[in-house]
């Protein structure tokens, strides 16, 4: 008697808190009965995702967002929760995808589906112009930093895993002294323009943000080769193959008809679409 | 003339300030700043980046040292002159040119503030018809709900009736032991997990109020409790109904202990609703940071936003002293 009772409080418990997010086609008949396609995205992450002088949003992820809508024949809308709240999952129906620059690592994948890889960053370490630093291996030792629980970090830990299908391989080529997160490397960045080692030595992060920061009139300089190729996926939430398959079918003709390559070209200046 | 005589005169007290103030000053070492460069003529000190010597680099310090050290107490000679409320106005004044001083050190573009983007409006215009719009009506729903929540609260923790005692002090006792931010994430992203789905606006006014609400209630209890029960007692006598005596008697003395930290709270919750853009507002703090991210030039907005919530609350201080004015009219003779 007390087992099932506790059996049955068990379930009862598990019935409340594993609620399903989204049923099969329950995403896909939203959007196409609204009309309107919802998409996360960051608006502090330029070149990828900001508020343009016209204060709307734009940027490459947004510019990807924007295609997979017409291609769905609905309109975008743009919600911008933090990256905590959109990794956290169970989004109940309020956005349907994330177009974030999102690296679809085993972990993550646990908690939202990622359908289709659309392009690969490469990280890259950078340091102050004053700085004496000039290979990869001066860094070892030195004050890195980097976004929180980020990839960036996860790398820096060596402790990242990237399960994305053609995820090139790489090894640890760094080892910091101490390792600073930041909400976004963004604000690494500004922590690094204080000073050669005044409060960091260098920060990992996207090469194209780096370079972003570079043309912005901030004092740094890329060091080395890229220290991996990250592959960067629409995500989604769980429970929706069909939305899922629309969303990769959607993305394959994108890269297959080169408009994926004409966007990156576009807001990075290179092909990043595809690996070299 | 005595030492005690001498310590007695305005004239000492003065001159202390001025040896204490043009030490400090000295100390500081402003030689190199645009008042030193006023004497490094003077001490044949000419190109303004050429290395200084140490006895001419400190006779130039001890010169601003002096000289500032001098307007110093010159200055608060003359507002000892002023009427209060021009003394006021005047030391007020000179803080906001000091504050404007210190920002301008900071030699960044304040000049994107005003900047006019494509879509016709300037950044300061966005980010106030946004942001600070967005700030202001999120803090006044959930100020007004958080006073309702805490009425109940604290009426709850006033109650007899164990099982009220029980949910107002358990309700006070969460939502003031645990973070906001941490709030916020639950209602938006664990209550949804429930099937109890609420939008980002809703989720952070719910978060707030509940909140605050919790420790409102402590200070309506306080309040409460600090109307002298003699007053209950005369209504009673009387011949008030018991339910007109709350309404009627002490709720009206509770409300002059309750405005003050009240005001207090609104204030506090200006500002703490920054932490409601986790969920995607976009209030003041976020838009700042959004406008300031565009160009990498986050610092200057922050810097606007901060001058923003600043005129918010003083706008509410001098709301918040008439609202004391009124409720504290039966004390005044």
């Amino acid at each position: 008697m007390k087992s099932i009772g506790k059996f049955a409080t068990a379930s009862l418990l598990a019935s409340l808190l594993a609620v399903p997010a989204a049923y099969a086609g329950e995403t896909l008949d939203r959007v196409m009965s609204t009309k309107t396609l919802t998409m996360s995205s960051d608006p502090e992450y330029p070149p990828q995702s900001f508020l343009n002088d016209n204060n709307q949003m734009d940027g490459f992820d947004v510019d990807v967002g924007k295609e997979i809508a017409k291609r769905m024949g609905v309109e975008l809308k743009i919600v911008t929760p933090s990256w905590d709240i959109i990794t956290a999952g169970n989004w109940g129906g309020r956005w349907d995808m994330s177009v974030g620059s999102m690296t679809p690592t085993a972990k993550r994948a646990e908690v939202l589906d990622f359908p289709a890889v659309y392009y690969y960053t490469p990280a890259a370490f950078a340091v102050h112009k004053d700085s004496a630093v000039d290979s990869l291996d001066d860094l070892n030792g030195k004050t890195i930093g980097s976004c929180g629980g980020c990839t960036y970090d996860a790398y820096l830990m060596k402790d990242l895993e990237i399960d994305a299908e053609g995820a090139p391989a790489f090894s640890y080529d760094v080892t910091a002294g101490e390792i600073k997160t930041y909400e976004t490397d963004t604000h690494a960045f500004d922590d690094l323009k204080l000073g050669d080692g005044t409060r960091l030595d260098a920060a990992f992060s996207a090469l194209p943000t780096i370079q972003e920061a570079i043309k912005n009139g901030y004092p740094l300089k890329v060091v080395g080769k890229p220290a991996f190729y990250e592959p960067l996926s629409v995500a989604t939430d769980k429970g929706d193959p069909e939305f899922d398959a629309k969303i990769a079918e959607i993305v394959a003709a994108m890269k297959a008809d080169g408009t994926l390559k004409q966007l990156s070209e576009k807001w990075y200046g290179v092909d990043l679409t595809s690996l070299q | 003339m005595t030492l005690e005589s001498a310590r007695e005169s305005p004239w000492f007290s003065r001159a202390t300030l001025f040896v204490v103030a043009a030490a400090v000053l000295t100390a500081l070492g402003l030689g190199g700043t645009a008042v030193g460069d006023l004497f490094s003529p003077l001490l044949g000190l000419r190109a303004p980046d050429a290395p200084v010597s140490f006895w001419a680099g400190f006779g130039r310090d001890l010169l601003v040292g002096l000289v500032l050290g001098v307007a110093f107490v010159a200055n608060l000679e003359f507002i000892r002159l002023l009427l209060f409320r021009h003394q006021v106005l005047v030391v007020w004044a000179e803080l906001l040119a000091l504050f404007y001083g210190f920002v301008l050190t900071f030699d960044r573009d304040f000049g994107v503030i005003f900047e006019v983007g494509r879509s016709g409006v300037s950044n300061l215009y966005f980010l106030i018809t946004t942001g600070a719009f967005t700030t202001l009506y999120v803090s006044l729903i959930a100020i007004v709900i958080a006073c309702v929540l805490a009425l109940a609260g604290a009426l709850g923790k006033l109650s007899s009736n164990g099982a009220a005692y029980a949910v107002a002090t358990f309700y006070i006792s969460f939502f003031r032991g645990t973070p906001l931010l941490l709030q916020v994430v639950l209602i938006y992203t664990g209550l949804a997990q429930l099937g109890f789905v609420m939008e980002a606006v809703p989720a952070g006014i719910t978060a707030l109020s509940l909140c605050y609400g919790a420790y409102m209630a402590e200070i309506f209890r306080a309040g409460i409790q600090g109307v002298p029960g003699g007053q209950r007692e005369a209504a009673k006598a009387l011949g008030v109904p018991e339910g007109l005596i709350f309404r009627k008697v002490v709720f009206p003395q509770a409300m002059r202990l309750i405005v003050p930290p009240t005001g207090n709270q609104f204030i506090a919750m200006l500002k703490d609703s920054s932490l409601v853009s986790v969920v995607g507002v976009w209030e003041l703090t976020r838009t700042a940071q959004i406008l300031g991210k565009r160009d990498f030039q986050v610092f200057e907005f922050l810097i606007a936003a901060a001058v923003i919530y600043w005129v918010m609350s003083v706008v509410f201080e001098i709301l918040q002293s008439r609202l004391e004015a009124y409720y504290g009219k039966g004390q005044r003779r």
